[in-house]
């Protein structure tokens, strides 16, 4: 059932892109004759954006996910994680799991990692990829860590082969705004989003409210599609005032965390 | 009364030439859609804010007695929050306020039956700032719980307050129930002045204290819960401006009623104001929180106006 969804997750599209169909033939024939390898390894993942790289890539390994990994609004593998166990990123209840290693991300649980680290368990931090090449870096070490580098590659050539695929579409000043007003500035995922399908960032990195973004509106304005759950930070994106303002929307699940899965954010904004 | 009038009239009109765009005069779209629903929320909830205060000092005969102080105020956030988060005010906008007049209306009903041997006691204001903690911790405990992973980045607006970014509709909604609150609470001065001499003269005088508590009551809910559901928790205001106007219009506490409305309004405004221009002109990562600047003034405020209560 995983393998499966590995595979139509990379081919949702179709593309005529001679690189793509290679790449996914690559995969198959890769998934068809190479077995699992590190069987029996178990995995917990305290983050987000590992737990998503951990079912892509060695579904079979995962010991626990973490608990946001089932919310479909910020998660890309939601309905995988709703049938895996989960755990709070808290020592006690990792060490109960007897992992034989842990991902994490830099921020957040450091403190469980310190006392996971002291018990002698094999932990693996990743850092917030800033652009795709980042992303290639990202997948290439955690499949490297999960003992399944064959897959990180194959996952990495798909990725290329989908970002050079995108033709830009009209371009032109961009603003990604965020929860909270933040813009994605320069060297940011975000950024790179906004480069890879053709914009000019016009955004500085730093927070804006409704009033200054009408003062010097962009031509398009990029925001997350509205969540599940209101908040006030996305309540502010939303704002009425904006309605003269051209705006593209991605899922938000796609740029919670930078990884595979955003070349898909790429691609309808390139539309 | 001319003074007010045109102190409000200026202030008003300063309040839609400032903002983040700088000062002078917006296009229609930020004056209409921001500059308005801003300034006509900090003048509708300060005026809601001022009254309360100089009523429920009033009614508990206690010149330290504030809705946020007395914990009306975060309990009216909490009720607000919880039709917020879950969804309920996306269906059905006007839940916010309800939601926000239904958790001011309980943490009034609570403190008043737990201290209904003597409302007037110091005991109440203690009991206060027990429901205040209860309140943030609740608030707390719900934002954690909500169904939004990164609602708990938004205690400082419930706890603090702001206006920043708010719409029309958020005006639309807070109007009704603050204009009804102030009403309510404007008819109990005659009620207050009877009560100041004392529950046995009052009695004796025909004014039916248990009634006027009651209007009180459902007063500071209305205004303060519907304050607090568009514009968080906003504390300091109902202390401060009473006990600023009371050597200017006496100890009656029906003459305070009318005057703390209209400082209340402009003690908000002047408060939102400086808090648009220090996000202007200072080097700040966003505008400071309107409670935080309410706090700024009021604490000092406080400690003055208790050593004047305690021998």
């Amino acid at each position: 059932m995983s393998k499966s969804f590995f595979v139509s997750f990379f081919s949702k599209k179709e593309d005529s892109s001679f690189l793509k169909k290679i790449s996914k033939k690559l995969l198959l024939i890769y998934m068809v004759v190479t077995p699992a390898p590190a069987l029996g390894a178990r995995v917990v993942s305290l983050n987000l954006c590992t737990d998503a790289l951990l079912v892509m890539l060695a579904p079979e390994q995962v010991a626990a996910l973490s608990p946001l990994a089932r919310d479909p609004s910020i998660s890309v593998v939601a309905a995988q994680a709703r049938s895996l166990p989960w755990v709070r990123p808290d020592a006690e209840a990792v060490l109960r799991l007897h992992p034989d290693l842990v991902l994490a991300g830099r921020y957040g649980a450091q403190a469980a990692l310190t006392v996971l680290r002291s018990r002698g368990l094999r932990t693996e931090q990743v850092d917030e990829p800033t652009d795709f090449a980042s992303v290639a870096r990202e997948v290439t070490d955690v499949a490297t860590a999960l003992g399944v580098p064959v897959r990180g590659a194959a996952m990495v050539v798909t990725m290329r082969a989908r970002l050079a695929a995108v033709r830009p579409g009209q371009g032109g000043r961009a603003i990604f705004w965020q929860a909270r007003g933040f813009t994605a500035g320069h060297g940011s995922f975000g950024d790179a989003v906004l480069r890879a399908a053709g914009f000019v960032n016009a955004g500085t990195g730093r927070a804006i409210g409704v009033e200054a973004m009408l003062t010097h509106p962009p031509d398009v304005l990029v925001t997350e599609q509205a969540p599940d759950y209101p908040s006030l930070a996305t309540d502010l994106l939303t704002h009425p005032a904006l309605a003269g303002i051209r705006r593209r929307t991605v899922p938000p699940a796609l740029l919670a965390c930078a990884g595979p899965w955003s070349v898909a954010a790429v691609e309808m904004l390139a539309r | 009364m001319r003074g007010w009038g045109i102190a409000l009239a200026l202030l008003t009109m300063a309040s839609l030439l400032l903002g983040a765009a700088g000062l002078g005069v917006p296009d229609w779209t930020i004056l209409w859609q921001l500059r308005v629903p801003r300034t006509g929320l900090a003048l509708l909830v300060g005026a809601g804010l001022g009254l309360s205060g100089a009523v429920l000092q009033g009614v508990l005969r206690n010149p330290l007695a504030d809705p946020g102080f007395l914990g009306v105020g975060g309990c009216a956030a909490l009720g607000a929050v919880g039709v917020f988060y879950w969804g309920v005010a996306a269906v059905f906008a006007p839940a916010l306020p309800l939601g926000g007049f239904a958790g001011a209306a309980a943490g009034c009903a609570v403190l008043l039956y737990v201290f209904r041997r003597s409302p007037s006691g110091p005991g109440l204001i203690l009991g206060g700032v027990a429901l205040s903690a209860l309140a943030a911790a609740l608030l707390s405990l719900a934002l954690s719980a909500a169904p939004n992973p990164f609602a708990l980045y938004e205690i400082t607006f419930w706890l603090m307050g702001g206006l920043e970014d708010r719409t029309v509709t958020h005006l639309a909604l807070a109007v009704p129930p603050i204009v009804l609150g102030c009403a309510l609470l404007l008819r109990l001065g005659r009620g207050l002045d009877a009560l100041s001499l004392g529950e046995e003269t009052a009695a004796t005088m025909g004014v039916p204290i248990a009634a006027t508590l009651r209007r009180a009551v459902l007063g500071v809910a209305l205004a303060v819960g519907a304050g607090a559901a568009v514009a968080g928790g906003i504390g300091f205001i109902g202390l401060i401006v009473p006990n600023l106007l009371r050597p200017m219009v006496g100890e009656r506490p029906g003459a305070l009623l009318w005057p703390s409305t209209i400082a209340g309004a402009l003690l908000l405004l002047v408060a939102d104001m400086t808090a648009r221009a220090a996000g202007l002109w200072l080097p700040l990562a966003a505008e400071p929180r309107l409670g935080v600047l309410t706090a700024l003034l009021g604490a000092p405020f406080l400690v003055v106006a208790a050593r004047r209560v305690a021998p």
